[in-house]
């Protein structure tokens, strides 16, 4: 089964995909054959895609659909109807602004704002060195703690401008330790 | 296989057991810790809370279990826990971070002496030392029978819910048989709890009078409202309770499968239900022959994918069967022909989880609850600008007016009230004239708002009511599904109006263009998501039309919210010399010292976000906002000469 | 449907149909013409997502689906009181904000069905009533081996994805996107060529009431004809 569906991409397709989105590719060649074959596990299976790998490669639509035994359209139709589902790879600190009803009377669009400035990119974006991407979300129902961002798995409550500047710190003093951790474990 | 027993006795068995496991944890001779530990209580840093627990437990030799339990309810106090320590009652606790839990454990717990009465907010029971609970103005208008046991039991753990008399209404349900349970259900008037408030019994009938193969119940907890999370709560703080009304339902339509349509942005609810699903499978509560008895019942969980529109019925059925979740229209019902044509029956999590006490107190208990024509309770997620925004559960009938100031503490900062937003992009803002309205179906539709999910947002003076109207046609333009004429356009020509109109761009024909247009949506729609979407446009221009006007022919924006429209500047008679509070929080840094030494915005650079008001030091409280820009005063400022610059900074 | 006939009422004049028929084929019929984009003959369940055929019933709340309505004898219907004038036109009017290209160089021109209920509305086809709402598509997708399609020209009626998913076998169009974003959509044709077996037949063409989606070959050839 995997063989056969890495197996058909042609050239100009093997060029097109990195190495990344090919070991995602195979990933998902590997999970698809436990998949029960029936339409009705269709958005299932994407959910299952999104969850484990952060978006659809496009190839992979065309193998849910071999599996399935429907067509890409098909599937393109309904992947790209739910807000779910993601067509680029995220960034390594996806961020999430709420704009839920509370968070946006206490100014979630400022605190957007301020991450696109910060960042340098547009909702929706991924920086170049994929380290952020950015987008908004309806409501992850913590209202009472407006406004709200999830940064990675972590909802930051109450956030204020200058918050957005403490939080995209945090993320590169933990980098930059990091970075310095493995260069230690390296010498 | 048909047992001797009946339901009942069949559940004594288990419920024994599960009575004697939960007093032995009340009657523990080591303190119990209870955290609130659902999403909301997660986002305050719950889970940082277990861990400073756990660590001065481990510093302080003290042996105590800590118990995740859901919410309940008291949003603002977050992080809550409920400490169980012997000789006291148990005591809630409100903002306990790391630090504090190490406080209370060396302090209450080690030293059993302090309760730490500044972090307490009461006793769970009566107790003459301690205030209780009960005494907060809040409990007086509260009536919790949904909520009844959600933040005080283990959602992980079937014991804890059977111990409080759970499963006993499906148990006797199945005894007395399933026309009962639908009877009962009648004769209480149960509304749908998901918004429009059709009787969940007289659905129920509809279904279970179609002849058919296979019946289907659905649990519907696609909570999309962007700003309502009670569905949430319910399924993370009492899944058992949820399953139990469940179940009641398929026995009364004659489902024997059922189905909970999760949003798979509710990560945690995924979780707890389908563990509390294998939980009750283990104990015969759910799965073939539930209690002995003839009635077999399998739930799964289905992960919606994030789509508002799959709030509705043949919408969910839609995406669940595969396809994108484009509405159909109606007839056919789905209670007489839904997924895959088979009898379908949706009910909100809410409907359902109120099943179960209407089976053990009686259709003329809950008839007592509430009004003639809404019985019951309602739960709202009271969020915004109130003292103590959450979740609520007040009888219907009750005032705005009682659930905003009484249950919710008013408006915050001494401001006054301007508006709520009741029943979210369905919904509609009604005025401060209007707090006397009654909460119920009927009420709140004859003023142009909705019950709708229970999403209440308080607003002040600083809202615009013309920029809300733009905040909620924008999601409901987003969420349409495109299908139809005149929600797939005619919210979006909705949209471009009001924005034109927030940045100073509407046009003189515009306030009547968005009348007809909406009015249009609501008389041409396929669903009732575009037949709902121009009520926040609606009661806008109903009760705050001065404010459109304001804002088309003054280009004003009376609220100064609208950032096209308003403008910040800094009093100098205000401002004091030297301070730099202002100049560290811009984003853009566009706050320059003056000649004299005091601070000036620079309005080609400022964004007006505002970030300078709350910098400015509340003594001085410099920083002015106007709306239309234009307002702001001349008062001669001149940069600082940069020489004298370098000067000030040697 | 059945034998039997019934009777009802269309502004004031009277027409006996077999009971179970849906109102819009009966009254086109017999010559009361309701605009209908959605709408093709012989659909079981009609998708109503056009509102154009918006019809008064007697003793009906509101207006009604003409398309989805079935008969009953008695019926009295007004396809022409004034709420439902004006809805059609809200309705054709917005449908006509999205719109872009001009009717000169369309290959549909003068066979198009906008045209036509443009002419029955009396309504121009470029309204200054609305603000124009520019759809994000590109003028002209051709990546499919025998179709174009020209998505600002689309009305999402969705005639083109009914008939292409009733053909037994081959490849199927479909819905895209969502809300003022849907788009019909061959994806795929070029990522997958061995599904994207399209059979040439047509149909989809052929359904299309405004000329967005066209045969590749005579798309051509009009376009040269046009230079």
């Amino acid at each position: 089964m995997l063989n056969k569906l890495l197996a058909s991409l042609d050239e100009s397709e093997r060029a097109a995909v990195d190495d990344e989105e090919y070991a995602v590719l195979k990933a998902v060649a590997a999970e698809l054959p436990s998949v029960k074959r029936d339409v009705l596990e269709l958005i299932p299976t994407l959910q299952l895609i999104q969850t484990k790998h952060g978006y659809l490669p496009r190839l992979a639509l065309r193998m849910v659909a071999d599996h399935l035994g429907t067509t890409v359209s098909k599937v393109y139709g309904i992947a790209t109807f739910y807000n779910q589902f993601r067509f680029n790879p995220p960034g390594r600190n996806p961020i999430k602004v709420c704009l839920g009803t509370a968070c946006h009377v206490k100014g979630g669009e400022i605190i957007l704002e301020n991450f696109e400035r910060r960042l340098g990119i547009k909702e929706n974006e991924t920086s170049e060195d994929r380290e952020y991407s950015l987008e908004r979300v309806a409501c992850i129902g913590c209202c009472a703690l407006a406004p709200a961002v999830v940064v990675g798995e972590k909802v930051e409550a109450y956030v204020t401008p200058s918050k957005v500047e403490g939080i995209i710190t945090e993320i590169e003093v933990r980098k930059e330790m990091a970075a310095r951790e493995q260069k230690k474990d390296e010498e | 296989m048909k047992s001797n027993k009946s339901p009942e006795e069949y559940l004594k068995e288990h419920a024994d057991e599960a009575r004697a496991a939960v007093t032995a944890l009340k009657n523990s001779s080591n303190p119990v810790i209870y955290v609130g530990a659902a999403t909301c209580g997660r986002a305050a840093g719950a889970l940082e809370t277990i861990a400073g627990f756990e660590t001065a437990l481990e510093e302080n030799g003290i042996t105590a279990e800590i118990r995740k339990v859901g919410c309940l309810g008291h949003c603002y106090a977050e992080p809550l826990v409920i400490i169980q320590n012997p000789g006291f009652p148990p005591l809630l606790y409100q903002k306990i971070g790391a630090g504090e839990a190490g406080i209370l454990v060396r302090s209450f717990l080690k030293d059993g002496s302090d309760p730490c009465y500044e972090y307490l907010i009461g006793a769970l029971e009566a107790d003459e030392n301690f205030p209780t609970l009960m005494d907060y103005p809040r409990y007086l208008y509260e009536k919790r029978v949904v909520m009844a046991h959600c933040g005080l039991i283990d959602p992980a753990e079937i014991d804890h819910y059977l111990a409080v008399g759970g499963y006993e209404s499906l148990a006797s349900g199945l005894k007395k048989g399933s026309e009962w349970v639908l009877e009962e259900v009648k004769s209480a008037n149960l509304r749908g709890r998901g918004g429009a408030g059709f009787p969940a019994g007289r659905k129920w009938e509809i279904a279970r009078q179609v002849e058919a193969e296979e019946k289907l119940l659905i649990c519907n907890g696609d909570e999309g409202d962007p700003g309502a999370y009670m569905d949430r709560t319910l399924l993370e703080s009492n899944p058992h309770q949820v399953l139990e009304g469940l179940a009641l339902a398929a026995l009364a339509v004659g489902a024997e499968k059922a189905l909970l349509y999760i949003r798979a942005e509710y990560p945690l609810a995924v979780k707890v239900m389908e563990s509390a699903i294998s939980q009750a499978e283990s104990k015969n509560l759910l799965g073939a022959n539930i209690l002995g008895s003839d009635f077999s019942l399998a739930v799964s969980v289905f992960q919606g994918s994030g789509a508002f529109v799959c709030g509705e019925e043949t919408a969910l059925i839609e995406s669940l069967s595969g396809r994108r979740g484009m509405p159909k229209l109606r007839p056919p019902y789905p209670a007489v022909s839904g997924f895959a044509g088979r009898p379908t029956i949706i009910n909100n999590v809410k409907t359902l989880s109120t099943v179960p006490s209407i089976i053990k107190n009686g259709a003329a208990w809950f008839l007592d609850i509430g009004t003639p024509d809404s019985p019951g309770t309602a739960i709202f997620s009271v969020v915004g600008e109130v003292e103590y925004p959450g979740l609520v559960e007040v009888p219907m009938g009750v005032t705005l007016e009682h659930l905003v100031v009484d249950v919710c503490g008013g408006i915050k900062n001494g401001k006054e009230l301007k508006a709520v937003q009741i029943g979210g992009p369905s919904g509609g803002c009604l005025p401060a004239s209007l707090m006397d309205t009654i909460i119920d179906f009927d009420s709140l539709r004859s003023v142009g708002a909705m019950m709708g999910s229970g999403g209440l947002v308080v607003m002040n003076e600083d809202t615009c009511m013309v920029e809300v109207a733009r905040y909620f046609t924008d999601f409901t333009q987003g969420e349409s599904c495109g299908k139809c004429t005149f929600c797939r356009i005619g919210t979006r020509h909705l949209r471009e109006i009001l924005h034109s109109i927030t940045i100073g761009e509407g046009l003189p024909g515009d306030i009547n263009d968005l009348t007809e247009i909406s009015e249009a949506v609501v008389a041409g729609s396929l669903c009732s998501l575009g037949k709902t979407a121009p009520n926040p446009v609606l009661t806008t221009l109903r009760f705050f039309r001065d404010e459109y006007v304001a804002h088309v022919e003054g280009k004003c924006c009376p609220a100064r919210m609208c950032r096209t429209l308003t403008a910040f500047y800094i009093d100098l008679e205000a401002c004091a010399r030297g301070c730099d509070a202002c100049v560290a929080c811009c984003p853009t840094e566009s706050i320059f010292t003056t000649s004299n030494r005091k601070k000036a915005i620079d309005q080609e650079k400022c964004v007006k976000c505002g970030e300078c008001v709350y910098a400015c030091p509340p003594e001085y409280d410099a920083v002015r906002r106007v709306s239309p820009p234009e307002l702001i005063p001349d008062q001669g400022v001149e940069p600082l000469p940069e020489n004298e610059k370098e000067e000030s900074e040697a | 449907m059945s034998d039997k006939l019934v009777t009802i009422t269309v502004d004031d004049k009277e027409i006996s149909a077999p009971a179970g028929s849906y109102l819009l084929p009966v009254c086109l019929e017999n010559d009361i013409y309701i605009p209908n984009l959605c709408y093709l003959e012989g659909m079981e369940t009609p998708p109503a997502s056009c509102r154009l055929c918006l019809v008064e019933i007697e003793g009906r709340p509101g207006p009604q689906v003409s398309c989805r309505c079935l008969i009953e004898d008695g019926m009295v219907v007004k396809t022409n009181s004034e709420e439902i004038l004006k809805l059609r036109q809200i309705a054709f009017r917005l449908l006509v904000s999205t719109n872009d290209g001009s009717c000169k160089s369309c290959i549909s021109n003068r066979s198009c069905e906008l045209q036509q209920i443009a002419k029955f509305l009396h309504q121009p086809l470029r309204t200054k009533r609305l603000r124009h709402i520019d759809r994000a598509y590109p003028p002209l997708i051709d990546d499919h081996p025998y179709l174009v399609y020209e998505p600002k020209k689309c009305l999402l009626c969705g005639r083109c994805v009914y008939v292409c998913n009733n053909i037994e076998k081959g490849y199927k169009l479909s819905f895209a996107q969502r809300g003022m974003d849907t788009i019909v959509s061959f994806f795929g044709s070029d990522l997958d060529p061995a599904s994207a077996f399209c059979k040439e037949c047509f149909a989809c063409t052929e359904v299309c009431p405004v000329g967005s989606l066209s045969s590749k070959e005579k798309w051509k050839a009009f376009v040269d004809g046009l230079k």
